[in-house]
């Protein structure tokens, strides 16, 4: 997803000379393509997030439009009041790109594992949250960032993600896609958790559990319209995320479905309310904390055996 | 009249207005505001050359009052705008300013981020090939901030030619006198350091700050003007509580004898 990523930058600078790439001291030998592209719009600032997002929301009022890059917790967290006044308060054109979500960074540990940056992005007016599938995925919502007017932040997972969507399906902010129409349950996603909740599908489906699987691309706005209408026909929804299950995708689809009307139950699958302090690699993380393929199937199972609302006399 | 005693008049009409605001809406950071009108007052009169694209950015957002009350002098807002509409209920100016008020170009109150984004106007100006100048001020309680030494560095390092940051140097912060608080002193040679071009400067001398900000430099410039908070208020010159104190319509005397005083001696 990363790689995919740079390609597309690539691209943009060479194609948009407003286009700037910034980081901070991250990303070795992924940067030269976008360099020989677009010369004199490349910037290391160094080991210094919050001047990254600051130097980035300096070079937006000047129109320009700058793509910031650092590992997920890093633009997101540490440089938060950044982000928070210069990008969204004063609604700069700002990208910022945090790559490793969830727990990609697998044995680096807590400090790199991006578990909070969909609450800390989210909850800020007038922000777009992006968090791309995969690698397809994460260039066409890079080239839909640069269009967008205003800030984004656009969450990559790592590298070696599979291809798990149609190739020729467009990538629209704001926009789910229904992966799935099955009529029994239904499985929304974020991000690089599409992984998890594809093979869950999967698993359900050997057991004749035919399910919705619904991939939100755009955390933010989040496609209401898409949640409930699903919810309403499978009357239950499993969320998954690689993220907390505080504050991110899966409590933005509880807010939407408790205010709709749809009736429909509901159960969150993410790290529940921990960091992740085992130590492993990503796919283990995601295991051991349960999050896996299987885990997301049982979660469902969990609320197919109680989700007929049927009267009992 | 000489270009100096315009100043002086201009810079009383600016600080008459940052008073009837603060009388007005009956709110603080007064002395922070007039710490650096003598500042503002020679930059938008004499620095800042709208034809160039030179802009000014007020890091120390609590200060907002001073620039309203040069924007309204150089008749970008109204001075009868600013005066009722300055922190009040439905007001269009607000106790931090914002950007989208006409005039202000940086979002600001949380303090230690104004150096970054001018860095970033700046080397947007130098790869655009624009002989713009960016005005950045902070205050000398700001530098308490990491994210301003951050920005300092690497701006001493990529050494746009544009970029000015004034410290409005008035000796207090929050709980007391920067100097008991968190000494920085000194503070030229440490923007030396990180490979700036410093002057130091009386922040309240026209002439000595229209040659500061006007000097031609072609790396960074670090301007450190010492202020006296609450310049022009007897009662508020110097006085830590400067800085909280807010005046009833009453005290309308207390607030306004400096700029009485000035105008007999003028």
């Amino acid at each position: 997803m990363r790689d995919a990523f740079f390609r597309a930058l690539a691209r943009l600078g060479a194609a948009d000379e407003r286009v700037w790439a910034l980081t901070g001291d991250l990303g070795v030998g992924l940067f030269e393509p976008f360099e020989a592209a677009a010369p004199g719009r490349y910037l290391n600032v160094g080991i210094a997030e919050q001047t990254l997002v600051g130097v980035a929301a300096g070079l937006a009022y000047a129109g320009k439009v700058p793509f910031a890059y650092s590992i997920a917790p890093f633009v997101t967290s540490r440089a938060h009041d950044q982000v928070r006044v210069d990008v969204a308060c004063a609604g700069a054109n700002v990208k910022l790109v945090g790559v490793g979500s969830g727990v990609s960074y697998g044995t680096l540990g807590p400090t790199h594992h991006a578990i909070d940056d969909l609450a800390l992005t989210r909850v800020l007016p007038g922000m777009t949250v992006l968090a791309p599938g995969d690698p397809a995925e994460a260039e066409r919502a890079a080239h839909a960032a640069a269009v967008h007017e205003g800030p984004v932040y656009l969450r990559l997972g790592k590298n070696g993600e599979p291809a798990l969507l149609p190739p020729d399906v467009d990538f629209r902010i704001g926009r789910a896609l229904e992966l799935r129409g099955g009529p029994d349950v239904t499985i929304a996603c974020t991000g690089t958790a599409l992984r998890e909740a594809t093979a869950a599908v999967d698993l359900l489906a050997q057991e004749g559990v035919d399910a919705t699987l619904l991939h939100f691309g755009t955390v933010k706005p989040f496609d209401a319209e898409a949640l409930i209408a699903a919810a309403a026909r499978t009357g239950a929804v499993v969320t998954v995320e690689e993220h907390s299950t505080v504050a991110g995708f899966g409590s933005a689809a509880a807010e939407v479905l408790a205010e709709s009307g749809a009736g429909a139950v509901l159960r969150r699958v993410g790290l529940p309310d921990t960091f992740a302090h085992a130590v492993g690699s990503r796919d283990y993380l995601v295991d051991r904390y349960g999050l896996s393929g299987p885990a997301v199937a049982d979660a469902a199972r969990g609320l197919l055996e109680r989700s007929p609302a049927c009267p009992t006399t | 009249m000489s270009t100096s005693a315009e100043l002086r008049l201009e810079a009383d009409a600016a600080r008459r207005i940052v008073l009837e605001a603060a009388l007005a809406s009956g709110s603080c950071h007064i002395g922070s505001s007039l710490s650096i009108v003598d500042i503002l007052t020679v930059l938008y009169q004499r620095t800042l050359r709208a034809g160039e694209g030179d802009r000014f950015l007020l890091s120390k957002g609590h200060a907002a009052s001073a620039l309203y009350a040069v924007l309204a002098r150089a008749g970008v807002l109204g001075e009868g705008d600013v005066i009722a509409g300055y922190c009040r209920d439905g007001g269009t100016y607000a106790g931090h300013p914002e950007r989208h008020v006409p005039g202000v170009e940086l979002t600001a109150g949380s303090l230690g981020h104004g150096v970054a984004v001018a860095l970033g106007r700046a080397l947007a100006d130098r790869a655009d090939g624009r002989d713009a100048r960016t005005f950045c001020l902070v205050g000398d309680g700001e530098l308490d901030e990491g994210s301003v030494w951050e920005a300092v560095a690497l701006a001493g390092h990529l050494a746009p030619p544009g970029l000015r940051l004034i410290v409005d140097a008035n000796g207090f912060q929050g709980l007391g006198r920067v100097g008991e608080v968190l000494s920085l002193e000194p503070l030229g040679e440490k923007f030396r350091a990180f490979g700036w071009v410093v002057s130091e400067v009386d922040g309240h001398s026209h002439a000595a700050l229209a040659c500061a900000l006007g000097a031609p430099a072609r790396r960074p410039v670090a301007i450190v003007a010492r202020t006296v908070k609450g310049h022009g208020v007897p009662a508020l010159e110097g006085e830590f509580m400067s800085h909280y104190r807010s005046f009833r319509p009453h005290e309308r005397a207390i607030l306004f004898a400096g700029l009485d005083r000035i105008e007999e001696a003028a």
